[in-house]
C-alpha cells in the first residue's frame, strides 16, 4: 500500500504506524513519549499529524495511528505547530528542570511567558521509565495520584519489593529525573539499595545479585554460573579464542 | 493483644472479600470498591492481596488506587467532615469552610488528623442546595454551615480547638 507523507510517496505495510513509517522514509515527526523498543503510547501528543483521507481530514497521534489504506499525510501545519508549541509550554510550566526540557522550549521559541509551577520539577511524564520497567525490569513504578499531583513512584513511595535495580527506567529518562546516587560497592534507585557481588577473578563489584537471579529466571539453562565482570569475561573469551586458535 | 486480633479479623475480612472475586484483573476496581466500603479507606495488605489474586503487579494496583477520587489511602477519622462542593455550596463559602477546618485542625480534604480523630472530603451535589453551604458529619447533615459554626461543630464532636486569645 502506498500512502503519501509531506508530498513524499512511500510504501507501508497495512499496521504500520504513520510515525514508523514516517521514519523509515527519513521524515521526522517530533516526539516525547515514543521509544523504539516500546511503541507509541499516545500520551504527549507532540506526534500529532494531518490526515487526509477521501476529502476528510483529521488530525491523530501519528505514534499510534495505524495505515489501513491510502491517505495522505502532512506532518507540519500552522495548527500542528500550534498545537505542539502549546504541548511545550503546558510542560514547560510544568517540568521547566531538566535541559531536555530547557532545549524544547527554546527550539519552539519561548512559546509564552512562563511561571513554571514548581522550578525543581523536570518530570515531563512520558512515562517511558514505567514502559522500561515493564519490560527490563519488574512492574516497580508506575504513575500515581491524578491530575496536577501525578508523577511516578513506587507504591507509598517506599523501596518496592519487586524493583531489581536495574536502572533501565533512569536510562530511558530523557529529562534524567531518576536519580542512581553510586557508593563505594552499591548504588540506590528508588530509594532502594543494591549491594553488588564482586567479580570472581578481579574483585571489582560489578553487580547486585538480584539483577543476576532475574537474568538467570530469563535465560534458565543458557545462563552463565560464572561470576565475572564484563571485562574478565571479554578477557576470558579472548583468552579461549586466542587458545584455540593456536592450538589449531 | 487486642490490636493484633482486630488486625487478625481485619486481614480475614480482606481474603473473605477479594475471595469473592474471580482471579482477573478486570475485578480490581471492584476489589478495591468493596474494600472501601467495608474499611472506608484501602488498607495497604488488601491492596497486596488484590494484586497477589489477581496476578497484577502492586504498582499496577496501587496506580489505581490513587487514581480514582472515590477510594482513599489513608482511614477515615472517628468524624469524617463531608463538606459539599457542588455548585451551590461552592458559590455559598464551601471554601471557607474547608479553610476554617484547616485552620482549626489542620487537615485538607482527602486527609486525616494524626491522632485519628478527623478527617475531610469534599463531595458534589448532596441535592439539598436550599441548605447551602452543607457540611455532614458522619450521619449528621448541617445547613448553612458558616465558619463559626464550624468550631461549634468540631467542639460537639469532641475536638479540641485552639482559641484565639482574647484580651480581658
Ligand atoms: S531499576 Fe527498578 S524501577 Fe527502574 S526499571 Fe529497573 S526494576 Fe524498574
Ligand atoms: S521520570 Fe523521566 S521517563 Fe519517567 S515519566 Fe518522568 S520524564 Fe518520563
Ligand atoms: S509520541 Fe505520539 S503521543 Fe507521544
Ligand atoms: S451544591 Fe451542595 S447541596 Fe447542592
Amino acid at each position: 500500500m502506498r500512502i503519501k507523507i509531506d508530498g513524499i510517496e512511500i510504501d507501508v505495510t497495512s499496521g504500520e504506524t504513520i510515525l514508523e513509517a514516517a521514519r523509515r522514509a527519513g521524515i521526522h515527526i517530533p516526539t516525547l513519549c515514543y521509544h523504539e523498543a516500546f511503541g507509541g503510547q499516545g500520551i504527549c501528543r507532540m506526534c500529532i499529524v494531518e490526515v487526509k483521507e477521501g476529502n476528510r481530514t483529521r488530525l491523530v497521534a501519528s505514534c499510534t495511528y495505524p495505515v489501513n489504506g491510502e491517505i495522505e499525510v502532512k506532518t507540519s501545519t500552522p495548527e500542528i505547530e500550534r498545537i505542539r508549541r502549546n504541548i511545550v509550554m503546558l510542560l514547560y510550566r510544568r517540568a521547566p528542570n531538566s535541559e531536555f526540557m530547557k532545549r524544547l522550549y527554546e527550539e519552539y521559541g519561548r512559546p509564552a511567558d512562563i511561571t513554571p509551577a514548581d522550578p525543581e520539577e523536570s518530570c515531563i511524564m512520558c512515562r517511558l521509565c514505567v514502559r522500561a520497567c515493564e519490560k527490563v525490569g519488574s512492574h516497580a513504578i508506575s504513575a500515581v495520584l491524578r491530575g496536577t499531583e501525578k508523577r511516578i513512584s513506587t507504591p507509598y513511595d517506599e523501596p518496592s519489593p519487586d524493583c531489581i535495580g536495574c536502572c533501565a527506567c533512569a536510562q530511558v529518562c530523557p529529562t534524567g529525573t531518576i536519580k542512581v546516587s553510586t557508593m563505594p560497592g552499591k548504588y540506590e534507585i528508588w530509594n532502594k539499595a543494591f549491594e553488588m557481588d564482586r567479580c570472581e577473578s578481579c574483585g571489582r563489584p560489578f553487580v547486585p545479585p538480584v539483577i543476576l537471579e532475574h537474568v538467570r529466571s530469563k535465560l534458565g539453562p543458557e545462563f552463565t554460573e560464572e561470576h565475572l565482570c564484563p571485562d574478565c569475561r571479554k578477557k576470558k573469551t579472548g583468552k579461549i579464542m586466542a587458545d584455540s586458535h593456536m592450538s589449531k | 493483644m487486642a490490636g493484633d486480633i482486630r488486625q487478625a479479623a481485619a486481614l480475614q475480612e480482606m481474603e473473605q472479600i477479594i475471595a469473592q472475586y474471580p482471579a482477573e484483573r478486570r475485578y480490581i476496581l471492584a476489589i478495591m470498591q468493596d474494600l472501601q466500603k467495608k474499611f472506608n479507606y484501602l488498607p495497604k495488605e488488601g491492596l497486596q492481596m488484590t494484586a497477589r489474586h489477581v496476578n497484577a503487579p502492586m504498582s499496577t494496583v496501587y496506580s489505581m488506587a490513587t487514581f480514582y477520587k472515590a477510594f482513599s489511602l489513608v482511614p477515615k477519622g472517628r468524624v469524617n467532615f463531608k463538606v459539599c462542593d457542588g455548585t451551590a455550596c461552592h458559590i455559598k463559602g464551601s471554601q471557607t469552610i474547608i479553610n476554617e477546618i484547616y485552620q482549626c485542625l489542620g487537615i485538607k480534604p482527602g486527609e486525616t488528623t494524626p491522632d485519628g480523630e478527623f478527617s475531610l472530603e469534599t463531595v458534589n451535589c448532596l441535592g439539598a442546595c436550599a441548605i447551602a453551604p452543607v457540611l455532614v458529619a458522619n450521619q449528621k447533615v448541617y445547613a448553612k454551615v458558616t465558619p463559626a459554626a464550624v468550631r461549634e461543630i468540631i467542639k460537639e464532636h469532641g475536638g479540641q480547638i485552639n482559641e484565639p486569645a482574647v484580651n480581658e
